[in-house]
């Protein structure tokens, strides 16, 4: 029997606010444990949430990026349950009325273009950070309260690669947009999915299995692709799948066993009283998406188009928020996008590779690239030459022309005095003016060779060849 | 909507790791039936299938939403003034998973 895979995801995106979802204390990571609280968060008696505004202003943002129906009036529930990851007692989150319904997002797979269908999208509060250690467990609730975006997709994904598209696609928007870092591996954005297996052509869904712990978008797919053997082997051998929550294994390249699900847990949820309706105007709405930055989809066609730079290259650079922003910035400066693109990607990247940084860690301002790069242009200085310059500024940011000069790497451009060196070439090598003559387009070369030799490599060569090819002819 | 027992409660206590005397439950028991009977009654009331719940008194919206500014937060020896138990700096609870 052949099977199908239905599988949804729950991505959940910690926004990078300055404060909290309903409270004042700062979103920071890394900070040390329970120095970013406030009573609200804490719960102390007698507390109020007010919402935040750059929460909403962000969630409109990924809503609308997402193709969504945006809710102009804000209501917000309280998720109810026990645990000591939320002191109130309850979450507050969007049940019955989220800010964002029915969108989608296209993805790109080997297959050709999908589109993913998206249900919800709301707004929520992160739960504080818990260490369970062998005997006892510590709370950190610097975390608590930390602005949340969840998105539900459709459970109408198929397999590892399209999972895996789907969630970069997001990640993408989020990081973009500046409403999250995005960073799976830290937390900033996580995803749990949802996956059973049906035989193909059944419309019944068959027992679903979460996976949670998905650290990268190369597990997101590998965890899949191991869960749909996993079942299909089960279902194959007559064995029912059962209903529980497992977690991929890194090390070991599979999923395995968190907790089986026994009876589902019951939230009752109900509106937050504490936080009274609020509707958004028109101009509220519209204003979030027009200052929302420039998203990748935008950037890229706008490389091809205006810029002209091909498909390949345009997707490179948009696979990071901060490459292309650095290249949105040294364009600016007017130097050829081909060129400022082949820089970043070959050098500027294999410098930040070998040297583990970022590119938000490089010295090397956008300018000086563009300053390097125009001296190219110019003819100043060659290619070769250009990478030598690079070692020196991509230390220190230091202005391109100087340290050419300093390098001795200028290349003489001035017509007069290279046409001094051209006359003397020329009558030192009769012989070779000869052999032109009759034909021998080698001597040409060979002429270039000695008038770059006494400028000790400095003569620009295209010029020089075209000089010495006009005083031949006059010959 | 399943009924309140006294295996109920005790099951309820249970998860909420505490436990309480044999009268102490009595008592919840019959507490707990008379919030039910008065439940009964509100239940009685016809013709409410097309009423929307009332959560809030009055049918008002707002427009306000909090600036995205930060306020000091408290200090850490005040936010964790309450917890009986602390370990490097973090509230340390009896283990809470398997």
């Amino acid at each position: 029997m052949n099977f199908e895979a239905v599988i949804g995801i729950e991505i959940h995106v910690e926004m990078k606010t300055k404060s909290k979802m309903f409270s004042s204390a700062p979103v920071e990571f890394g900070a040390e444990p329970n120095t970013l609280v406030n009573p609200v968060d804490m719960a102390f008696p007698g507390t109020m949430p007010v919402v935040n505004k750059q929460a909403v202003i962000n969630a409109i943002r990924v809503a609308n990026a997402l193709h969504m129906k945006i809710d102009q009036e804000l209501w917000f529930d309280r998720k109810n349950y026990f645990y000591a990851d939320l002191p109130k007692g309850f979450q507050i989150t969007q049940d019955k009325r989220p800010i964002g319904r029915d969108g989608y997002v296209m993805i790109k797979t080997n297959n050709g273009e999908k589109k993913i269908e998206i249900e919800r999208l709301h707004m929520e509060e992160d739960t504080c950070k818990q260490l369970h250690l062998s005997t006892y467990s510590l709370l950190d609730y610097n975390r608590a309260g930390t602005p949340l975006i969840e998105i539900v997709s459709r459970p109408n994904i198929r397999n590892g690669e399209e999972a895996m598209k789907y969630v970069e696609q997001i990640k993408s928007i989020v990081q973009f947009s500046d409403v999250s870092d995005g960073k799976m591996e830290e937390g900033s954005l996580r995803c749990d999915v949802n996956i059973s297996l049906r035989p193909i052509g059944s419309d019944k869904f068959g027992t679903k299995v979460e996976i949670k712990n998905l650290n990268s978008l190369s597990n997101v797919e590998k965890a899949i692709e191991f869960e749909i053997t996993r079942q299909q082997q089960l279902l194959l051998s007559g064995v029912p799948v059962e209903q529980e929550t497992r977690r991929f294994d890194e090390t070991r390249k599979e999923t395995v066993l968190m907790r089986k699900k026994t009876d589902a847990v019951d939230y009752k949820y109900f509106t937050e009283p504490n936080i009274t309706p609020i509707k958004l105007s028109d101009e509220f709405v519209k204003n979030a998406i027009e200052t929302c930055p420039e998203l990748a989809a935008s950037k890229k066609d706008r490389y091809m188009t205006i810029l002209g730079l091909n498909e390949y290259d345009s997707d490179i650079l948009i696979q990071d928020k901060d490459v292309s922003d650095y290249f949105d910035k040294a364009v600016k400066f007017n130097a050829s996008p081909k060129l400022l693109a082949n820089w970043i990607m070959v050098d500027i990247a294999a410098y930040l590779n070998k040297n583990n940084l970022k590119i938000k860690d490089l010295q090397l301002s956008p300018e000086h690239l563009s300053d390097l790069i125009k001296l190219i242009e110019e003819g100043k200085i060659s290619s070769k030459q250009a990478k030598d310059v690079f070692a020196v500024i991509v230390e220190n940011d230091a202005s391109p022309i100087d340290v050419a000069n300093e390098l001795g790497l200028v290349q003489m451009s001035d017509e007069g005095a290279i046409f001094e060196l051209i006359l003397e070439v020329l009558k030192e090598n009769p012989q070779s003016i000869e052999d032109y003559k009759n034909g021998k387009d080698r001597a040409l070369g060979f002429l270039v060779g000695q008038v770059m030799k006494k400028s000790r490599g400095k003569a620009n060569p295209a010029m020089t060849s075209k000089m010495i090819l006009d005083e031949l002819k006059k010959k | 909507m399943k009924a309140i027992t006294k295996e109920v409660l005790k099951d309820a206590a249970s998860r909420l790791m505490f436990d309480m005397s044999d009268e102490q439950y009595d008592t919840l028991e019959k507490e707990f039936e008379i919030i039910i009977k008065q439940m009964k009654l509100i239940g009685e009331i016809p013709d409410v299938d097309n009423v929307e719940p009332m959560t809030f008194p009055f049918d008002v919206t707002t427009d306000f939403l909090r600036e995205d500014e930060v306020t000091e937060p408290l200090t850490k020896s005040d936010a964790l003034k309450n917890a009986k138990d602390v370990l490097d700096g973090q509230i340390k609870l009896p283990k809470v998973v398997g």
